[in-house]
């Protein structure tokens, strides 16, 4: 029951924010996040029982949520960043804004525990109306654009991926099967060939879109750059991942022999994502569209440990997803901190502000160090068991994953000398509130823990992915 | 059994019932308002109870009408679509003291193409439906609404023309005119042929379809909003009904005839229908490209010809109509004393009204096709009939029209969100209408997200065991 708290909670509070007095909503939102995040520690350590109700019956849709080793994390992952990009926010945006972030928390909620796949496309398409409307209303001047942008994008994937959908469920009630959207009834489904390799790209489109992944990453710089500090947080900490993690949970179980098909592609692909993430990262000004590419590169990272079908590296990815997350989410509301400040994100208006706010540099180092890769940060762990099953598969990749970790050192680290280190250029700024303080230490103090306790993570993973991991080590590895 | 036409003669009565209320008080043209609404309700309690009835399906008057599930559940979406446009449309002087009497006019015919099993009784359907609405179309007494009235009658002539002459063609090579009958008749062939395709082109004019939609926008934007409302949702539901009967009973061997022919007809709709609706800044005409469109996914569960498709094609008129009622709901509001609404009116709308901002969203995303709004459930079940009849072309054509269709739908959405320059107007909020858009926007919520009780009982209704 803990997994229905923690979509209730949210959905609940966000329909209590509409009422509350303008300059009380954050609180409202704060204390709903919290309570949220009660309930994932209920659901981590009390009682992990996932729902499965009827919901619609003449389609053989049932409402069913379960919290298993893919998820789990993902929604504390969700629950987290939730409460620290609530607390960041300012508390002049309004109640609507806190109600569109509530309802964003609900709706990725569902997608993380949703194996159904109708439950899992109605969430899946419902998280893009909240940030819609987030980056309309609350984004910089180009907001409107890259509001419509984010949507047609992601739905001109989603909608090939409904007609995958149904596609599979109606083979499946064909084939004599049950007429069912249960994606543990569809996996390993037989489909004929011709069929199944349209099927396979209608799916991968709409993740592929969604994570973002290179080519199909039109829609990112727009929305980062113009998006608020907080909800810039929550589109690469956690939306993001619902793109890498749909192809965990849908794809690898129905489409598997695809993936093997296809896997040089794929991997040449997302190859060439990582490379073209990492380069382009370097060559910007903005200090907030370094950390946009620098994410799209980390995302092909998590593509390629999925791509390579070995244990090592799927294990890796699921540990990844997680560790990105909390650290880019930590990085992009460090910078939103700083640009508050300061008034500017280009990179060279700024210079040795460590010397006026040292704290703030101190956290911003930090969070560098993580996506970076610093072994002890959770970073390197899951670079490192993804390049492992690169290795098992196909070397060069791995090859080239090693030169991308060299370049992302460059690029994070570069920003980070510029801006703080060498002699104070601009104006002093004030330094770190006691209050941002506050939940700034329990976020590092988190990327802390699990960096030096991945078992944490993947002790749990490895049994649910027992069976995508079994189909992928027979035949997908050299 | 004798009851089984009670809602229809109900509506008989209530013409009756409004026009000597409109005699008797001239100036107290409300009355007429309520009984007509009166009718309305009698009629649809009626329907409910004849639901429940063993009886069904039944043929009555030499086979000239079936009284089925299909028919009721017809019956009670036109029920709906007359009681919001008579809401929409409250004890508005504009419009005429007539106003309600041609409303339920209009239901009737809306009523018997719903019955219809003869091609008489099709004919007679198309006629008492069109009249009315052709006075309605002009009641404005502005310029473009006469405009829209004369429009309306010349073309709605000539495809009555074409029509009747299918009729005659089809009676002529099979000698029935009963649409059961035509699969059992030997036909001639040619005639056949040239009877078959005349016919479903007079209705798919009807049911504005391209290439035969060109009267629709102009007419849709000259009428005044709660006749607009109406044609978009009334018209379209009888049209689609007495189409789907026609092919379903008539030709449902003879599918080669019509199959692909309907299936490129409703592609081409989907796709062009959202593609014109881009450019569009005035709402009427916004929402009549959307009617076409609509109208396309409407063809894809006729053409897709099996069960799944006639039961997504009433399950999808539901949601589509709540989300028009709506839709024509907040923009009457938003208009005041003006005739029509433009992208421009509704600027700054969150500030003059949230809640009427909210419900636009709620009626736009769901004609968008956004999970948790009936519109979602709908093109899903439109999708699981295109697959089930092996036509994955009507499923992507569908998808892609959406995908068009989609970027028309929240422009308006952003201009709402957008700050308006000026003062902050409030909007006035008659009861009438504010009763529509939430019992519209309360339903189209309720069809998103907990549908299976309308899904049971479009799966009953449509039981054409016939068809796979």
């Amino acid at each position: 029951m803990f997994l229905v708290w923690l979509l209730a909670v949210p959905l609940a509070g966000a329909i209590v924010t509409l009422w509350a007095p303008a300059k009380g909503a954050k609180g409202v939102a704060a204390i709903t996040s919290f309570v949220a995040l009660l309930g994932y520690v209920g659901l981590l350590f009390v009682n992990r029982a996932g729902v499965n109700w009827p919901w619609i019956a003449a389609w053989g849709v049932r409402f069913h949520l379960q919290a298993d080793g893919l998820g789990l994390f993902l929604l504390g992952l969700n629950a987290v960043l939730f409460v620290v990009a609530i607390l960041a926010s300012s508390e002049d945006m309004g109640r609507i804004y806190y109600f569109w972030l509530l309802v964003l928390e609900f709706a990725v909620a569902g997608l993380f525990a949703a194996v159904d796949l109708f439950v899992f496309y109605v969430f899946w398409e419902v998280l893009l109306v909240p940030v819609f409307f987030l980056l309309t209303q609350w984004s910089g001047a180009r907001g409107r654009t890259a509001a419509l942008k984010w949507l047609i994008m992601n739905l001109v994937g989603s909608f090939f991926m409904l007609v995958g959908i149904v596609a599979v469920a109606v083979i499946h009630h064909q084939n004599g099967g049950a007429f069912t959207f249960e994606i543990a009834a569809l996996s390993g489904m037989a489909i004929p060939a011709g069929i199944a390799t349209w099927l396979f790209f209608a799916f991968l489109v709409a993740f592929w879109i969604k994570a973002p992944l290179w080519p199909l990453h039109g829609w990112m710089p727009d929305t980062y750059g113009e998006s608020p500090a907080p909800v810039t947080a929550l589109i690469s900490g956690v939306l993001s991942k619902a793109g890498i993690y749909g192809i965990l949970r849908v794809m690898m179980p129905i489409f598997l022999p695809q993936f093997r098909q296809f896997q040089l592609l794929l991997l040449i692909l997302a190859a060439i994502g990582l490379l073209y993430g990492a380069l382009a990262a370097l060559r910007q000004t903005d200090m907030k569209m370094v950390t946009a590419y620098g994410s799209l590169s980390h995302m092909a990272m998590m593509a390629l440990g999925i791509f390579s079908l070995t244990e090592a590296g799927i294990l890796g990815t699921t540990y990844y997803m997680v560790a990105h997350g909390l650290m880019v989410g930590g990085l992009f509301i460090v910078l939103g901190l700083l640009e508050s400040r300061t008034g500017t994100r280009t990179i060279q208006d700024m210079a040795g502000l460590n010397q006026s706010a040292p704290r703030l540099a101190a956290y911003f180092l930090f969070f560098v160090l993580g996506t970076l890769g610093l072994p002890g940060l959770p970073g390197f762990v899951g670079e490192y068991m993804i390049i492992q099953g690169l290795i098992q598969s196909q070397v060069v990749f791995a090859v080239i994953a090693g030169f991308v970790l060299v370049v992302a050192a460059w690029y994070m680290l570069r920003v980070f000398q510029a801006v703080m280190q060498g002699p104070a250029r601009s104006s002093a700024i004030r330094d770190l509130l006691a209050r941002q303080v506050a939940w700034l230490v329990p976020l590092a103090g988190l990327v802390v823990f699990i960096g030096i306790w991945p078992a944490g993570i993947t002790s749990h993973a490895v049994p649910s992915l027992y069976h995508v991991m079994h189909f992928a080590s027979q035949g997908g590895g050299r | 059994m004798s009851g089984a036409l009670g809602p229809e003669y109900t509506i008989v009565l209530g013409v009756f019932a409004t026009m000597i209320m409109v005699m008797l008080a001239k100036n107290r043209t409300i009355l007429a308002y309520w009984a007509a609404l009166a009718a309305v309700v009698v009629s649809g309690v009626w329907t409910i109870i004849l639901w429940s009835d063993r009886a069904l399906p039944l043929s009555l008057y030499a086979q000239g009408v079936t009284v089925d599930g299909f028919s009721l559940v017809i019956n009670g979406l036109v029920l709906l679509a007359s009681a919001g446009a008579l809401l929409i449309g409250w004890n508005d002087e504009r419009y005429g003291a007539d106003f309600p009497a041609l409303v339920l006019l209009a239901l009737l015919g809306m009523m018997v193409l719903g019955l219809a099993n003869n091609f008489l009784v099709l004919f007679l359907g198309i006629e008492l439906l069109s009249l009315p609405l052709y006075i309605l179309a002009a009641s404005g007494g502005y310029a473009e609404s006469r405009e829209a009235g004369l429009k309306y009658l010349l073309l709605g002539a000539f495809s009555s023309g074409i029509l009747l002459f299918g009729l005659a063609l089809l009676y002529g090579a099979s000698g029935t005119m009963v649409f059961t009958q035509l699969g059992n008749s030997p036909l001639i062939l040619p005639l056949a042929g040239a009877g078959l395709a005349l016919t479903v082109v007079g209705l798919v004019f009807k049911l504005g379809i391209i290439p035969f939609h060109m009267w629709v926008p102009d007419v849709y934007e000259g009428s005044p909003l709660p006749v607009t409302s109406y044609m978009a949702f009334g018209t379209k539901v009888a049209a689609a009904a007495v189409l789907l009967r026609f092919l379903f009973f008539g030709f449902s061997l003879a599918v080669g005839w019509w199959e692909p022919a309907l299936g490129y007809l409703a592609v081409l709709t989907m796709v062009a229908g959202n593609l014109l609706a881009l450019a569009q800044k005035d709402m009427k005409r916004l929402l009549a490209y959307s009617g076409i469109a609509n109208a396309g996914y409407v063809l894809v569960g006729i053409s897709a010809h099996n069960q799944s498709g006639a039961r997504a094609m009433l399950f999808y008129l539901l949601v589509y109509g709540l989300a028009v009622l709506a839709a024509f709901a907040v923009f009457t509001m938003v208009a005041g004393d003006r005739k029509s609404v433009s992208l421009n009116d509704l600027t700054g709308l969150a500030r003059r009204s949230p809640w009427l901002t909210a419900f636009l969203t709620v009626a736009m995303l769901s004609l968008a096709g956004i999970p948790l709004t009936g519109g979602f459930v709908g093109k899903f079940y439109l999708l699981q009939a295109a697959l089930y009849a092996n036509e994955p072309g009507l499923a992507i054509g569908l998808v892609v029209g959406a995908m068009i269709g989609l970027a028309a739908y929240v422009r308006p959405l952003q201009r709402a969100f957008q700050a308006g320059d000026g003062a902050v107007v409030p909007i006035r909020w008659p009861i009438a209408g504010a009763v529509v858009v939430i019992i519209a926007v309360l339903g189209t919520i309720g069809l998103g997200v907990y549908p299976a009780p309308i899904v049971h009982i479009v799966n009953h209704s449509a039981a054409f065991d016939w068809l796979h």
